[in-house]
């Protein structure tokens, strides 16, 4: 149990032992190196650090991107840690922050302060058989996830991923998605809400995508998933119907994170900030906060 | 350390005047026809040295409503920290207030591991001078272990005799005395600047016990439950009635966090000078009562009901935290209860919870 140390002693900034304390609300400038229009409502960037520096981050991590004048932003780092020298941004345009960020393009500097949060452990899915289920943007950390998977494609056993999207328009990183379905240790199944003009797919939200994978009980099967809020509940009583242990559950849950260090409260989900301690939680601790899903 | 003295009225308000000659003096005046505030004082005869509570606490002083945290640049797209280290001395808090102070040293300090210098840098460039005082309704210290509070102050003062120091204007038949604490090396120095200072004998050390144990004898509102137990009590009671109750009463409209000493949620946003050339980066005080805090893009709210929010006011001040950190985030100031504009009181709510986790425990 921690005490006060009563006339304000500084402690040293034990979760960024690499950083001075008062840097930590001070972004590093970074520079958009490709921007690409991915929907109508996304954009994909490409990030460089100053001297092309690593972000070091984790599967499912998030930075706060921060334009001066318009604020910060959380946002989930979409491309996996084993691309080297740069990172990858999805945005989706939702307020004045992003919708600033959707005027930008290669040339441009925006504020870095990350990477944050805790990320997925990717060390539990090595050598088991991945379920990865993504509701529209969750796609966005949950490549970062796959990329992983895909670039060291011998350390997992099978990856069924599940996407769901509202229309086919919606649908990000179709050509990954078809370049991940050309290895047949990988499944790639994607739905749409409602039945629309040319789409020959499956039509259904994402729950209706279980009955078409079929699972080796003999094997470990880790899952993780992202989602827009209402999804959550949905998918977990699917993964429990199959049994998958809660342990082995990963979810990935959005708060409005506005410091990102564990201080403002804003992300606090019953007694956990999703800063800090998440934003990747596993089916445990989900039962165990009234909040969470 | 802790060395002891006695000082008269005039020799504290003669030491007042030296302070705010040299360095800024944050003290309780008085604001209206009977309320206080801490605010930055020239004049040392406005002091208030016998109030209950201030409006706002003391915390403003350490952390502004809004506080710059950047400082950018707009062409040059630079920014850098804002750190604040005049020092001050913040005058007449008392130790409810105090405790407070140390529940925030905790929470930007340490808390989840890491360091907010921008708090840490006002924090230390203060000098704080407590002061004891007697209660009215509204206050319960004597529930939440903060009745005797001397952590982080630098000089402590507890009024000798009737404790009834004197306001600005009233009839001034006696000129009263103060035991002084001193317990660091910032307030012995503060001591040096006085004069009519005194060595404590043991009878101003009893007069002074018999002051605080005035205090807490006359601390009528009580808290029906040990500290240890709440988290486990109110868990009991995350679908109990008494916050569906309270949530019929409750405006949402953030005054109880807004008053309070420990509450520390915050904002941010950038300010932009007029010529978009320069601007900050700040925090604003948020309240978790509000309407739209949980709300996450695409327009999702986690508190969605006003009793989720009610209820994670109640939990985070006595569960959360309480288990986070070993004490409660709640000091008994009595300002959320007092400044309620519907008139909710923080410890009714909460010992009409405990009633009913007993109740139901029974059964």
């Amino acid at each position: 149990m921690t005490r006060s140390t009563g006339s304000g002693q500084a402690t040293v900034q034990q979760r960024f032992p690499n950083q001075k304390p008062e840097a930590l609300f001070v972004p590093q400038m970074a520079k958009i190196t490709r921007a690409e229009e991915l929907t109508g409502t996304d954009r994909l960037f490409e990030i460089e650090l100053p001297g092309k520096r690593e972000l070091g981050h984790k599967a499912g991590q998030f930075v706060q991107v921060g334009i001066f004048g318009f604020g910060e932003a959380p946002i989930s780092i979409t491309s996996s840690p084993s691309r080297r020298g740069c990172f990858e941004l999805c945005v989706r345009r939702m307020g004045g922050l992003t919708s600033k960020l959707h005027t930008m393009g290669a040339g441009d500097e925006l504020g870095i302060r990350g990477p944050l949060g805790n990320g997925f452990p990717m060390e539990d899915f090595e050598g088991a058989d991945c379920l990865i289920v993504a509701g529209g943007i969750g796609m966005a950390p949950l490549r970062s996830v796959v990329q992983t998977i895909v670039a060291n494609r011998e350390r997992f056993g099978r990856m069924m991923l599940l996407y769901g999207n509202r229309t086919p328009d919606d649908i990000l990183f179709a050509d990954d998605l078809k370049a991940w379905a050309t290895d047949d240790r990988n499944q790639v199944l994607v739905t749409i809400d409602k039945p629309a003009e040319g789409w020959t797919g499956n039509v259904g939200v994402v729950t209706t995508l279980f009955e078409r994978i079929t699972l080796d009980t003999s094997r470990r099967i880790v899952a993780a998933v992202v989602g827009p809020p209402v999804m959550y509940r949905f998918v977990y009583a699917e993964l429990s119907a199959l049994h998958i242990p809660d342990e082995h559950i990963y979810f990935s849950l959005e708060r409005r994170m506005k410091c990102g260090v564990g201080k403002c409260g804003n992300c606090q989900i019953n007694g956990k900030c999703v800063c800090i301690s998440g934003p990747v939680f596993t089916g445990e601790e989900v039962r165990q906060f009234h909040e969470s899903i | 350390m802790r060395r002891t003295a006695v000082i008269n009225e005039a020799g504290l308000r003669g030491l007042l005047g030296r302070v705010c000659e040299t360095t800024r003096l944050l003290a309780p005046v008085k604001r209206g026809k009977a309320s206080f505030d801490f605010e930055a004082v020239t004049d040392p005869s406005k002091v208030v040295f016998d109030y209950v509570r201030t409006v706002m606490p003391p915390k403003k002083a350490i952390w502004p409503t809004r506080d710059a945290i950047l400082a950018f640049d707009l062409p040059k797209n630079k920014a850098s920290a804002v750190l604040d280290e005049t020092p001050f001395v913040l005058f007449g808090i008392h130790a409810c207030d105090l405790k407070a102070v140390n529940q925030l040293d905790w929470a930007m300090g340490q808390r989840n591991e890491v360091t907010d210098a921008h708090y840490l840098a006002r924090r230390k460039a203060a000098t704080i001078i407590g002061m004891e005082c007697l209660p009215d309704e509204y206050c319960f210290c004597t529930s939440v272990g903060s009745c005797e509070t001397r952590e982080g102050a630098d000089l402590f003062l507890t009024p000798l005799g009737d404790g009834r120091g004197q306001a600005p204007g009233a009839a001034r038949s006696q000129s009263p005395s103060y035991f002084v604490e001193v317990l660091s090396e910032k307030g012995e120095a503060l001591t040096k600047q006085a004069s009519g200072l005194r060595d404590a004998t043991s009878k101003d050390e009893a007069a002074a016990r018999a002051f605080i144990e005035k205090k807490k004898q006359s601390t009528t509102l009580k808290i029906n439950g040990q500290m240890t137990e709440l988290p486990d009590l109110l868990d009991a009671q995350y679908h109990g009635e008494a916050f569906q109750a309270t949530a019929l009463r409750c405006y949402s409209c953030g005054t109880c966090t807004n008053v309070c000493p420990t509450c520390f949620c915050f904002d941010m946003d950038d300010q932009v000078d007029l010529l978009l050339q320069a601007g900050q980066r700040g925090r604003t005080y948020d309240s978790c009562q509000f309407q739209d805090f949980a709300v996450v893009a695409g327009g999702h709210n986690f508190r969605r009901e006003r009793a989720d929010r009610v209820r994670h006011r109640w939990f985070r001040k006595f569960v959360y935290l309480l288990r986070e950190h070993g004490e409660p985030f709640c000091i008994g100031c009595g300002r959320c209860s007092k400044s309620c504009t519907a008139g909710i009181s923080l410890v009714d709510v909460l010992n009409s919870v405990l009633g009913e986790a007993r109740k139901e425990a029974v059964r």
